[in-house]
């Protein structure tokens, strides 16, 4: 080898100022990563170059990715491929195989030409032997790893995964299921008392008090089925003679499966809970499954069979569980997006229901429309009121319209504040029925829409863009139709107002070099991460709304529109295909980010932080950011906008 | 020379082992076996006649890989004053090369460092002129280390890339080193600086042999061949 010479060897600025960017490394000192730079080669691999093969290749260096990127792989003995991963620049590769002295356990292949700094394999152990925080690094990913692999071996064994969901019934305590107070009854009260006590509550059962103030038994709706009605026991008699007694009691600290389990074992659908010798509460099988909340359909019935709106408030809360177990079973985000819309739309049908009662007959037919992403049908667990009434045009009559205007006032009003109870926030731009401005006769609103579509001022149509998309969700329909009506014969003439919409469509700049160099915000409380919402869902829904009302396509869903646009040969099938599964995988991205964040206690939002993205996600987010461009394009070029 | 042989400077011991180094050189082994020192040079001007060095920078490629702990660098200071437009291109100020070696103490670590290795440089017939100049002058000789210009590796790598693109490779590009760099998608350097420009070579050199041996390309022969690459021909 060549003398070095001391006075002339430059530190090799490029490798330290790499290493010091990514992890485990840039908790290093200086010194170690200048030793550690050091120690580096740079290698080459041209695109397609198979750098670790499975089984076969001693790893001799862990491999870090300066620039490019790389597919990792496992073959099977059938020589069947399952694609695990891909690395991008920062990532690495190899060390797995070095710490446990084994051949590569999976293929790694460059996908584009990729630039690595190499570490020797003595290099990195010394390293890890030397500085815990390294050695917990690799140790932490390759748990995880572990964790992964072993998942998708399961799945490749086609045995069923056991769904997170299950894990509900071994983790939640009965004290944590279990609704209200017990309802409890004298055992001296007659059968019939208590029998209106339970349809008066809306329960289906009561526990019934001793002489001496115990907890003496429990009737359910089936004793009074049973005991009472089929064997013509009479009303008068008192309710301890039809009581189910012992009662049967489990202790609130139990998880739900051991309460499921006793069930199950004694035969009944009620258990008491009980903690500290005191009865807390009653649970049954219903309250347990419908906590598991894998099952839409439960909370379905839940809110049809709701008598009080005060009781959907806590409904709501409920969707984003039966969510999470279609997350798991691997729907898709406009699938998933739909449930939750549908949930939505029947909790509110069922508020509005229960308030129309509550107030009475209306003066005039009206019609509750639903804006934004709520009249799309692309709603999420983040979901501001977006909302409007519209009613037949009253006769010209001072009295009358002044009996409208009154009972439509105190119908938005009390509308929003109940949905805002249900936790759906208000609008900032007030853009809900409770907006005298947006609780109109049907010809003021044709009106509304006539202006916005004739004599545009760009400023008001793009705020006005959510209006565009309502869809009828109570009342007469028909006057929502007849809107759609309008707005569908006449939007498709109107070239001023198209062409001020097709400008918005090019504002967004999509984050094309995403991959290489995230496009992220620069400061403020989302520092360093990336609005999916604005950057990525917007300039979809937006260009489906333009080419809808262009071309008098009525649906108000994105995915819907797209498809009506391909059906009529309005955008070509490669474009529909593409833009289609570009958009469903950024909603998915979304939801899937606004979950973890609801369960791990905070508000959900839309700013994703790409850290945390596995290299897959990553690329694949870019290749959909790549449609938006494609998007673009076709807008630029079928509107003429010259910019 | 020989007119002046009292101007003779006797040739440097340095030389002469350099010179037994590659007094029999074989061209036939596979490419991925010989070392390579890729370079750089910044200069006061672009006449070997007047202008001189004041800056080398080199890195090491063994077995195909830039070995980054060995890096050699050093600014020189040249015996006239460092003209002002030359700064403005490499930014090296005659504050910084006051404390340089100057090339008499520089050129036997250099040699030294490049030892048996083959000298990669982006256009390096120019580079290799001013070293043997000053060689010659100090020296009493020059280097006998075969030479691999970058520049004449790229032009055979675009002539492949076109005879196998049918019409998708861009067929007038600059072979100016940033240049090259962007239409490869390398990872970029500063220029102007012979460390940074030694390193972007090497990249470029990595790139372009791996790429040559990806086409067929395999041993160091068939690498002069393609590109008739070096000023010494064999």
């Amino acid at each position: 080898m060549a003398q070095k010479s001391q006075s002339h060897e430059a530190d090799p600025e490029a490798v330290v100022e790499f290493l010091q960017r990514n992890l485990p490394f840039k908790e290093l000192d200086s010194e170690t990563l200048t030793d550690l730079a050091r120690r580096c080669t740079i290698d080459f691999f041209p695109k397609d170059t198979l750098i670790l093969h499975q089984d076969v290749s001693e790893v001799t260096h862990l491999y870090l990715i300066q620039r490019g990127g790389v597919k990792v792989y496992l073959t099977d003995s059938d020589g069947a491929v399952t694609l695990k991963d891909f690395r991008g620049e920062g990532g690495y590769f190899g060390a797995l195989g070095i710490i446990r002295g084994s051949k590569a356990n999976l293929n790694v292949e460059t996908v584009e030409d990729t630039f690595c700094f190499l570490l020797e394999k003595e290099a990195l152990l010394s390293l890890i032997q030397n500085n815990p925080q390294v050695a917990q690094y690799y140790l932490k990913q390759f748990s995880e790893d572990v964790v992964c692999t072993a998942y998708n071996e399961l799945r490749s064994r086609k045995v069923k995964v056991q769904s997170q969901n299950a894990f509900y019934l071994f983790s939640l305590e009965i004290q944590d299921v279990i609704k209200r107070v017990p309802e409890i009854v004298h055992c001296s009260q007659t059968i019939q008392q208590a029998a209106a006590r339970m349809s008066e509550l809306a329960i289906g059962s009561v526990l019934v008090q001793d002489q001496s103030g115990d907890i003496g038994g429990i009737v359910t709706d089936k004793d009074l089925r049973a005991k009472v009605v089929a064997m013509g026991t009479g009303y008068d008699a008192p309710v301890a003679t039809i009581m189910s007694s012992p009662l049967k009691t489990i202790s609130a600290h139990s998880v739900c499966f051991d309460a499921l389990l006793q069930m199950m074992n004694e035969q009944v659908h009620h258990l008491a809970v009980e903690r500290a010798g005191e009865i807390i509460g009653v649970v049954t099988s219903h309250d347990i499954m419908v906590h598991q909340g894998t099952s839409p359909l439960y909370l379905f019935r839940e809110i049809v069979a709701q008598r009080k709106i005060e009781g959907l408030y806590s409904l709501s809360q409920k969707v984003p569980l039966v969510v999470r177990g279609l997350i798991e079973e691997g729907a898709k985000a406009n699938n998933i997006t739909r449930m939750i819309t549908v949930l939505n739309d029947h909790i509110v049908y069922r508020l509005l229901t229960l308030l129309h009662e509550e107030m009475g007959p209306e003066p005039y037919p009206f019609c509750w429309l639903m804006l934004g992403s709520e009249g799309r049908k692309e709603q999420t667990f983040k979901t501001d009121q977006d909302n409007a009434l519209i009613y037949q045009t009253p006769a010209e009559d001072w009295e009358e319209i002044k009996t409208s205007k009154l009972y439509f006032r105190r119908f938005g009003n009390r509308a929003i504040q109940h949905l805002e109870a249900c936790g759906y926030p208000l609008c900032k731009g007030e853009m809900m029925a409770s907006n005298p401005k947006w609780r109109k006769p049907f010809a003021v609103w044709r009106d509304y829409f006539d202006r916005w579509i004739s004599a545009p001022e760009p400023e008001e149509v793009l705020n006005a863009t959510i209006f565009f998309d309502f869809r009828p969700g109570y009342g007469q329909v028909a006057l929502g139709e007849r809107l759609r009506d309008f707005l569908a014969a006449q939007a498709p003439k109107k070239g001023i107002f198209l062409m001020h919409l097709a400008k918005d469509c090019l504002q967004s700049r999509p984050p094309l070099t995403f991959f290489r160099n995230f496009v992220v915000e620069k400061d403020g409380k989302y520092k360093n991460r990336l609005d999916i919402k604005t950057r990525g869902l917007v300039p979809f829904v937006d260009f489906a709304r333009l080419l809808s009302l262009k071309h008098g396509v009525r649906e108000t869903n994105t995915l819907d529109r797209l498809q009506a646009l391909a059906d009529r040969d309005c955008i070509s099938r490669e474009l529909y295909t593409e833009t289609r599964e570009a958009y469903e995988f950024q909603m998915q991205l979304r939801l899937v980010h606004q979950l973890r964040m609801m369960e791990s206690g905070q508000v959900p939002h839309n700013h994703v932080d790409p850290g945390e993205l596995s290299e897959l996600e990553k690329q694949t987010l870019r290749e959909s950011f790549a449609v938006i461009g494609r998007i673009q394009a076709y807008v630029k070029d079928e509107f003429r906008v010259v910019e | 020379m020989k007119l002046w042989p009292w101007t003779r400077v006797p040739k440097h011991q340095t030389l002469q082992r350099n010179e037994e180094l590659f007094s029999k050189f074989d061209q036939t082994s596979s490419i991925n076996s010989y070392e390579f020192i890729v370079f750089d040079t910044e200069l006061t001007g672009l006449n070997p006649r007047y202008d001189e060095i004041i800056s080398i920078g080199a890195v090491r490629v063994r077995n195909l890989r830039i070995v980054s702990g060995e890096n050699f660098f050093t600014y020189v200071r040249p015996n006239k004053d460092l003209p002002k437009d030359s700064t403005l291109i490499h930014r090296i100020t005659p504050q910084q090369i006051e404390d340089a070696p100057e090339m008499n103490e520089v050129l036997p670590e250099f040699v030294d460092f490049c030892g048996k290795a083959l000298l990669v440089g982006h256009y390096v017939a120019l580079d290799m002129a001013f070293l043997n100049k000053a060689l010659r002058k100090h020296m009493g000789g020059i280097m006998r280390n075969p030479c691999v210009d970058s520049m004449k590796l790229a032009q055979a790598y675009q002539e492949h890339r076109v005879r196998n693109s049918f019409g998708k490779v861009n067929i007038g590009i600059s072979y100016n080193l940033a240049k090259l760099a962007r239409e490869y998608d390398l990872p970029l350097f500063a220029q102007h600086d012979a460390m940074e420009d030694a390193l972007q070579t090497a990249y470029l050199f990595l790139y372009l042999v791996r790429n040559l041996y990806e086409a067929g390309y395999y041993t160091l022969k068939d690498f002069y061949l393609a590109g008739r690459i070096g000023p010494r021909i064999f």
